[in-house]
């Protein structure tokens, strides 16, 4: 051994792999292990023999369908010199089932849900991961819904995902209605960078409350989505949670009404968000700058008058931070959930006890928020320890409608002039499970129909 | 979706019937003012309460009114809703509901409606042929009682406009012309001449030259120019809207309690995270090994 470790230190050993041995898998198919196991077939020295050993280690690992994966490095035959055998030794999960709690921020909700989900491993063999879960989120939206992942499914190179959701959402306090979406979404492609996913889904709209404004009214009852979504992102900063260099991009692009039905609901939305860290030097301070936009269109005949359907489209507001939001334009600090954009007069009662009834909140078309974000560690050890800093930020933004005919009216000049801005400076308090923020946010300009305060500020974000 | 739409001179009264699905309430709306047809007894009393529009105000006393108000709002309305669905095997529902609609929710929607339709009418696979004898048996009578109440008239009651002829306008106009040629009830109504001149006439009046002609159509006196569609008439199924009026003060402190208990969890999971330590250095296995990504 002493000898090997000499010669290793010394230059590059060669050698090659003859076999790759799997033991263990009572369940788990022999090609799903190989398939991780690709790097070893290509190695040509000692070094890159243990380096890719290592990686294949942490590759089987995170299948996640294994209690243990030991690789073990043997001799070749000896009738073949500078040669060598790996044996990979798993342990198949003794306990399939798992559970697990989570707290997220996904890109398309507006604020964090909490998620709990029951797993079943490894089923079928194929390194399969089943799952249940129930998710509750912070703006009223239940869901229930059942999946598997297959990381290696037949031929398919990248993992394959399917879900079957039950999910509702209720925005009867801010747009008066609510929505139940039955459907079925599928992962075709997946890699680090590219995300591609298919969703079919029966959406009702519902207004129970009887309240709504015109044209949600007008928007109520069943639809057909098919559609597909495309997903860009590159994240070269440091860390997502609190990022002091680096930069990031995504975009996402999501085309409905991939069915022959012309009947089935046909629109276009493509959101975009750019970040970008720079270090300051002291107190481990960084600059965030961020600049996102979004519109959505429907398409097919006479889409230049028709309007948008109601839940694809954009809002801004939310108690989430913006900094964390990662995707498409989401909130600003300060606005309240959907508390910015186009409204509408709801129902007005002809009782005369009852006072005015409000307006909805119904969404637009075009949306674009920037935001500028200085964070810096305060200098009291024990804040430095537990990852807790401060931040001062300011933000702005705006959400314009342009279907129905509306885009002739529409000019840029306008679209700056009623921008919503916000500043203030707060607490980041990063735990494992969540991001908390403590912020004092002060409105510099706002629409009269905004529902947006001065003051402070709890926001919650997922992982 | 199907908008009928009726111009008066200063106001602009919309019946918003929505074809697209039968689950969809009707209503008439002007500006922000919307009457739905499942709120105190329908469109027409809405409209009356509201001081909208009153039609029947001196016909409450009359002793015949009452009874065929019954008869139209009850045997009549029985009788369309099963050959509309069960009858004529329910290809008019579906092409005037779920034609609009994506073809396996429609079809989803219309079965459902199908069988809810069944149940309200007390269908089941033993007494099918005894409650279609009775619902058309009862159809006829109504026909027949209505006929001798018409008579040369122009107008159900004292040759005047009521709701009633509103009612039983919309009955027998989708009767007439949304209901296939094989339809029974359909030709159970053809039996009665005077009704079927009766439709005619006031459809070509008041609905074709509304639609033809582009300036108002009424003249502004309340109490004469309705909108009066068959649809309105029409009760679906009365969603009991039961809204609690919860008071200012439960609703402060429900939401006090659920901010108390928030701030409860928060700090549990402050102290369990912060005070356990957190992990800056995020060990992000994409970062390190760039040969582990699926790229």
């Amino acid at each position: 051994m002493d000898s090997l470790l000499q010669r290793m230190q010394k230059g590059p050993v060669s050698i090659r792999v003859h076999d790759v041995i799997i033991k263990g898998n009572t369940k788990t198919k022999d090609y799903i292990i190989e398939a991780e196991a690709e790097e070893l077939r290509s190695v040509g020295s000692m070094q890159e023999l243990v380096e890719a050993s290592h990686l294949v280690n942490l590759k089987l690992k995170a299948l996640e369908v294994f209690d243990s994966v030991k690789i073990t490095l043997d001799s070749g035959p000896p009738e073949l010199p500078g040669t060598a055998n790996v044996i990979i030794e798993v342990v198949e999960a003794a306990n399939p089932l798992s559970g697990q709690i989570g707290a997220y921020t996904k890109a398309e909700a507006r604020s964090s849900t909490v998620e709990g989900s029951l797993k079943y491993k490894n089923l079928l063999g194929y390194g399969d991961i089943w799952d249940g879960s129930l998710a509750y989120g912070y703006d009223h939206s239940a869901e229930i819904s059942a999946g598997v992942y297959f990381p290696r499914f037949k031929k398919f190179i990248t993992p394959v995902t399917a879900r079957a959701y039950l999910q509702s959402q209720d925005w009867l306090k801010f747009s008066s209605y609510k929505e139940r979406s039955l459907g079925l979404s599928l992962g075709l492609f997946s890699t680090r960078h590219h995300d591609l996913a298919y969703n079919l889904a029966w959406r009702t709209l519902t207004d129970p409350s009887q309240m709504s404004s015109r044209s949600v009214r007008r928007q109520l009852g069943h639809n057909l989505l098919s559609s597909l979504k495309y997903t860009f992102k590159f994240d070269r900063r440091d860390s997502s949670m609190r990022p002091t260099r680096g930069y990031a991009f995504a975009s996402t692009t999501q085309i409905g009404g991939l069915v022959p039905d012309s009947r089935s609901l046909r629109f276009l939305r493509q959101d975009f968000d750019l970040r970008y860290a720079v270090p300051l030097g002291f107190y481990r301070a960084a600059l965030n700058f961020g600049i996102s936009g979004g519109f959505v269109f429907p398409w097919g005949n006479g889409f230049l008058s028709r309007p948008s359907y109601l839940p694809e489209r954009l809002f801004l507001g939310g108690n989430i931070s913006p900094l964390s939001a990662f995707g498409g334009p989401t909130t600003l600090w300060g606005f309240k959930t959907r508390g910015l954009g186009p409204t509408e007069p709801r129902r007005q009662l002809n009782d005369e006890s009852a006072g005015p009834s409000g307006v909805d909140f119904v969404g637009g078309d075009l949306a674009v928020t920037a935001l500028a974000d200085l964070s810096f560690d305060i200098p009291i050890r024990w804040f430095r320890e537990k990852g807790i800093h401060a931040h001062a930020f300011a933000c702005a933004g705006n959400v314009s409608k342009l279907t129905e005919n509306a885009y002739r009216d529409f000019s840029i000049k306008k679209f700056a002039e009623s921008l919503r801005t916000s500043v203030g400076v707060g607490l980041v308090i990063p735990t494992n499970l969540f991001r908390m923020e403590l912020n004092y946010c002060y409105i510099l300009k706002k629409s009269d129909e905004d529902r947006a305060k001065s003051g402070v500020w709890i926001t919650f974000s997922g992982n | 979706m199907e908008q009928q739409v009726q111009e008066r001179e200063a106001e602009e009264l919309t019946l918003v019937t929505r074809k697209s699905c039968f689950d969809q309430i009707p209503y008439v709306e002007s500006g922000t003012y919307v009457a739905y047809n499942n709120e105190n007894d329908g469109v027409i009393e809405c409209l009356k309460n509201d001081g909208i529009v009153d039609l029947d105000s001196d016909f409450h006393s009359l002793p015949d009114w009452v009874s065929t108000k019954a008869m139209i709002s009850s045997w009549l309305s029985d009788a369309i809703m099963y050959e509309l669905w069960v009858g004529s095997d329910g290809k008019s529902a579906y092409e005037i509901y779920y034609s609009d609609l994506s073809w396996p929710i429609g079809k989803a929607l219309f079965l459902k409606q199908v069988y809810l339709v069944k149940q309200r009418l007390g269908i089941t696979k033993d007494n099918a042929e005894q409650r279609e004898y009775e619902i058309y048996k009862r159809a006829k009578f109504a026909y027949g009682a209505l006929s001798t109440r018409l008579g040369e008239q122009k107008f159900l009651f004292d040759d005047r406009p009521s709701s009633l002829d509103a009612a039983f306008l919309g009955h027998a106009l989708i009767t007439l012309y949304a209901l296939p040629e094989s339809s029974v009830l359909r030709s159970r109504l053809l039996e009665y001449d005077n009704i079927v001149r009766y439709a005619e006439t006031l459809k070509l009046e008041l609905i074709e030259t509304a639609l033809s002609s582009s300036g108002p159509h009424f003249h502004p006196v309340p109490s004469s120019s309705a909108p009066r569609k068959g649809p309105s008439s029409w009760k679906s199924k009365p969603k009991s809207k039961s809204k609690r009026e919860k008071t200012e003060e439960e609703k402060t402190f429900k939401k006090r309690a659920k901010y108390f208990l928030a701030a409860q969890l928060v700090a549990v999971l402050l102290f369990l995270s912060v005070m356990g330590g957190y992990d800056s250095g995020d060990v992000e296995l994409d970062e390190d090994d760039e040969g582990f990504a699926y790229d």
